[in-house]
């Protein structure tokens, strides 16, 4: 190993990359901007009112009375909206079909005394938004019904042992978004980085020089891991810091950075991004060998990239996973750093956790495999 | 000696007086692409301080040879040596310089990042040995342009100042004057001329055989074997011709006529021995010429130039089958 020719590629890459803005822009910029609008998003979606109305299609005298209750929780309610004027069920279907309506409460023909089950009705497009609403509007049943039997139900308050119990999916979501930025723009770009060396000649060229294969692959590493060091630092301060900027003439005021709250070491986290990058610079090395164009590198996309993004961990913990994806998920880098970096930004965990260690050793083992098919594949003759 | 870790290297070898007889040596040299033959058992030994011109038609096995030379494709057998080491030998590489076919530099990089990265691999930090090479090839006023930048022929004169701004003592040109204007071209020649007074042994493979008379000596080769080995006037002596291109197609007929393979027997040498058996060959007269009037220095730069690939090359490839 010879730290002159190792800083002599280092400097190259630097070099290549410091005249290249269009591919520099993609790695400071395309990550500030797809995590702000994740940001603008997860924050903007959750402020919505629910519109609910009451309908009662039940003959039954204590119907009547309870669907008035039900509507007078529901007025006070925050984060809904009442509409008196439905006044049976095809008017209410109607009004959701329209979208004037998200949620309706429906006291079926059979309502009575005995038997208190409600139906509520939703469109049925957006499941997921659909279900959100139900909470509120099931706080109000709760709450009528309990006044009608003259009882008082019980509050609770939520507390969590780590962050807040008011955070939103933003807060858990924006630390990690860091590792995948980090893993798949270092990939896309040694990938291609590499590919130009093997079909411009110059690779062949290199190993005509005395420089050793583990020179390459280290003055690559530290190439990128310069670049990935810039990329991390500017995302962290980008989701944890926020500024904001006061509203000037006809500007409103907005506030640049996401002000994520963390009480994490965020050096822990760089650490875990560096080992994670380590990886993906020598994956880019290896699979640079199986494409012939840039085109084919860009089609290892859906292969490499994709499935950590949607098994890692980053929108789904892994042991909701199938189990027949869950080793899947546990032999992927990104589950790891995702899983140890929620450790440290959100937990607050450092060095002294046996989880993040273990994040890091297994990221570190998946590097040196990558590190060692990379250095295997760079002398592969080019026939 | 062979796979020993860098250090391994004797700092001032081979080339001076006491140093191994030959400073490329090939013994029964193969490499074999699938069912392709692409070097079919070359022996050949070279002495140092001489400029050995490599001839023949694309795709006879020039760059794969060169590269088994350097150590960049693996022998499928046999071995080849520079220095008096075997190769692949890391370390060695650091005596040798090799000016690949394509350019092989950093489209991005300017001229002087180039130049001094691939010399920092090589261990040539000295910033006047790298202004030198700069000069020597005319491009010291386009240091700090761009390589994307510069034209075909002065991206070929970087790539050739990559090769040489280490001082190899075994230097590997893999058709060097491709692109390159008549009169740097003649430049060329001189420094290569210089180098190899200076005890820098030379292989310039060409398909041109125009530039085959600048060299001390030639190989012909074609399907992977050496026809004939030897000084220009040898080869055309032997040939009974004096055109270097009829000699080539001589010896290649020659070579067609003998009994059609004998692998085993290292054919250069037993091809060339043999009687001069003179071959119809009026066919090689458009590429001929070209080949004659390079004899001549003056006229040879504006002919050559334009003679050079097509004509040449599909003149010998035809008669080649």
């Amino acid at each position: 190993m010879n730290a002159l020719r190792v800083a002599a590629v280092f400097r190259r890459i630097v070099a290549q990359f410091r005249r290249d803005p269009r591919s520099l822009a993609l790695l400071y910029v395309a990550p500030l901007a797809i995590i702000a609008l994740l940001g603008w998003v997860l924050s903007s979606s959750q402020s919505t009112t629910t519109r609910v109305a009451v309908v009662n299609e039940s003959s039954n005298p204590a119907g009547a009375a309870l669907a008035l209750k039900i509507e007078n929780a529901l007025d006070g309610q925050a984060g809904v909206t009442l509409d008196r004027s439905v006044v049976d069920d095809s008017a209410a279907r109607q009004k959701l079909e329209d979208k004037d309506l998200d949620l309706v409460v429906v006291l079926p023909p059979d309502f009575s005394a005995q038997n208190r089950t409600f139906d509520l009705l939703t469109l049925g497009l957006n499941p997921t938004g659909e279900a959100a609403a139900i909470p509120a509007v099931q706080k109000a049943l709760l709450n009528a019904v309990a006044g009608t039997l003259g009882i008082a139900l019980p509050t609770f308050e939520r507390t969590t042992v780590y962050g807040s119990p008011n955070a939103t999916q933003l807060d858990t979501l924006a630390p990690v978004v860091v590792g995948f930025f980090a893993y798949f723009f270092v990939f896309i770009l040694t990938g291609i980085s590499f590919l130009r060396e093997r079909i411009g000649g110059t690779l062949e060229r290199l190993l005509a020089t005395p420089v050793s294969r583990a020179e390459i692959v280290l003055g690559y590493s530290l190439g990128f891991g310069f670049f990935a060091t810039i990329q991390v630092a500017i995302v962290l301060a980008f989701v944890l810091g926020r500024l904001d900027i006061p509203a000037l003439g006809p500007i409103p005021a907005f506030a640049i950075g996401l002000g994520v709250s963390t009480i994490g070491n965020p050096l822990i986290a760089y650490l875990l991004v560096l080992v994670l990058g380590l990886g993906a610079v020598s994956l880019g090395i290896f699979l640079s060998t199986f494409a012939r164009t840039e085109l084919q590198v860009l089609q290892f996309i859906p292969i490499v990239i994709v499935p950590q993004g949607l098994l890692g961990g980053f929108f789904w913990p892994i042991d909701q996973l199938p189990s027949l994806l869950q080793p899947v998920a546990r032999i992927l880098p990104v589950t790891y750093a995702i899983d140890g970096l929620r450790q440290v930004m959100i937990a607050g965990a450092d060095l002294s956790s046996p989880q993040v260690l273990l994040d890091l050793a297994v990221l570190t083992g998946i590097a040196a495999v990558f590190v060692a098919l990379a250095a295997a594949t760079i002398r592969r003759e080019v026939a | 000696m062979t796979a020993a870790p860098e250090p391994a290297v004797r700092p001032e070898p081979a080339v001076r007086p006491g140093a191994p007889a030959a400073a490329i040596e090939a013994v029964a040299l193969r490499k074999d692409f699938g069912p392709i033959h692409a070097v079919d058992g070359i022996d050949m030994c070279l002495p140092p301080g001489r400029i050995y011109g490599l001839l023949g038609p694309n795709g006879s096995g020039k760059t794969t040879l060169i590269r088994l030379l350097t150590g960049l494709a693996s022998a499928t057998s046999g071995t080849a040596r520079v220095l008096g080491v075997a190769m692949p030998s890391r370390a060695n590489l650091a005596r040798i310089g090799y000016m690949t076919q394509s350019d092989g530099i950093y489209p991005e990089l300017s001229v002087w990042e180039n130049l001094s990265f691939f010399a920092a691999l090589y261990g040539q930090t000295d910033r006047a040995q790298l202004v030198a090479a700069l000069e020597f090839v005319e491009l010291e006023t386009r240091a700090g342009t761009p390589a994307q930048d510069l034209s075909g022929g002065m991206r070929r004169r970087l790539s050739m100042a990559c090769a040489l701004a280490h001082h190899p003592s075994v230097i590997f040109l893999d058709e060097p004057t491709v692109g390159v204007d008549p009169a740097l071209r003649v430049q060329f020649w001189d420094h290569f001329h210089r180098l190899a007074a200076d005890g820098a042994t030379l292989l310039v493979s060409s398909h041109v055989m125009d530039e085959a008379d600048r060299c001390d000596e030639l190989l012909f080769i074609r399907d992977g074997h050496v026809l004939a080995q030897g000084t220009p006037a040898e080869l055309r002596t032997r040939a009974g011709t004096d055109n270097l291109e009829t000699a080539f197609l001589t010896f290649a007929a020659m070579t067609a006529a003998t009994p059609p393979a004998d692998p085993a027997g290292p054919p250069g040498p037993a091809a060339s021995d043999g009687p001069p058996g003179p071959v119809g060959t009026g066919a090689a007269d458009p590429a001929g010429s070209a080949g004659a009037a390079a004899a001549d220095p003056a006229g040879s730069a504006g002919a050559a130039t334009s003679a050079v690939d097509p004509t040449a090359e599909s003149g010998s490839e035809e008669i080649a089958r």
